[in-house]
């Protein structure tokens, strides 16, 4: 029974942990975050077996947890409130070659990182050749450039 | 926050994407109450909420002085954690100890040292006789492990003094 609880447990606790550490936290930006994510991964795995290694242990908490993820799924499906609630919603910061500094300080970023996402995907190097940056739902920023 | 809506930043757009920027201010205000909360986990941690810690860490005799336990308020299951027990009596002999209450259903006794002379149940706990040294003193050096989850009340006893009590909280 315990570790159905473990693995319920551990899921909505990392659901919860990740919405306040927000949308960028997720993006994969640098090594760091990369061996960040792993550390938390290991950090969770202990949690999730205890001191039992066998494989029924593990493949119990897979399915729950695989379970989980797809009953939510399923909910997003139905319900977009619930939808929102979870995965949350693309919000615009550059519009039209304007930054919109207020966004951009509540979703903690800065000039640098739009710029950084402008020339990685569109090779674009001013931010006037910028028509919309949007900071997805997935905390990846994507660019639409300006048709000229 | 006076800012929600009165900034022409903070509008709800409609192209590209459809927004709802009250939604997602809210989503902003829920991720910077969030950290205060972490922050405040973390001091709390450190303090020794969550085990081993100033919070945590407790020291108590009875009232003649006879009997002296160390040991840890909070635990973790699974985890384990260190019970001094130090006893005095006549010297080069034995003194009788119990440790009853609730103590054996939350924890097990991973390592007890050194080896009482005679060990016995006694109804939830056990009963130990201790060598006593020169002095008239003796130690028990236990590591628990905690198996159970929530509150566990436990007395250790040692005849002709008073009890000493014991709240011990064990975390998930």
């Amino acid at each position: 029974m315990d570790s159905v609880l473990r693995a319920a447990a551990m899921y909505v606790a990392l659901m919860v942990l990740f919405k306040i550490a927000g949308r960028r936290s997720l993006a994969e930006l640098t090594t760091f975050d990369f061996v960040l994510l792993m550390m938390i991964g290991e950090a969770t795995q202990q949690a999730l077996l205890g001191d039992d290694f066998s494989i029924t242990n593990a493949i119990l908490v897979i399915v729950t947890l695989i379970a989980i993820d797809v009953g939510l799924s399923l909910l997003k499906q139905r319900s977009s409130w619930a939808s929102r609630l979870i995965d949350g919603e693309p919000t615009i910061i550059v519009e039209n070659g304007k930054l919109l500094r207020e966004r951009l300080r509540h979703a903690r970023l800065v000039e640098a990182d739009v710029m950084e996402a402008a020339r990685s995907s569109q090779g674009i190097e001013k931010l006037e050749e910028i028509k919309f940056a949007i900071i997805e739902r997935n905390g990846k920023i994507s660019i639409i450039a300006r048709e000229e | 926050m006076n800012d929600d809506v009165e900034h022409p930043d903070l509008h709800s757009r409609k192209f590209p994407v459809r927004e709802d920027m009250a939604y997602q201010l809210k989503v902003w205000r829920f991720e910077r109450c969030g950290w205060y909360m972490l922050v405040l986990l973390v001091v709390l941690g450190l303090a020794g909420l969550f085990s081993r810690g100033l919070l945590s860490t407790r020291d108590v005799r009875s009232e003649d002085g006879r009997v002296r336990v160390q040991y840890e308020m909070f635990h973790r299951n699974g985890s384990t954690n260190s019970m001094n027990i130090s006893v005095s009596g006549v010297p080069e002999s034995t003194v009788e100890l119990e440790l009853a209450g609730e103590i054996l259903e939350g924890f097990s006794i991973e390592t007890l040292q050194p080896e009482p002379a005679r060990a016995r149940s006694s109804g939830q706990g056990i009963r130990l006789w201790l060598q006593t040294d020169t002095q008239g003193q003796a130690d028990l050096f236990i590591t628990l492990r905690g198996d159970g989850l929530g509150l566990f009340h436990s007395r250790i006893v040692l005849p002709g003094t008073n009890d000493v009590r014991l709240a011990q909280f064990i975390f998930p």
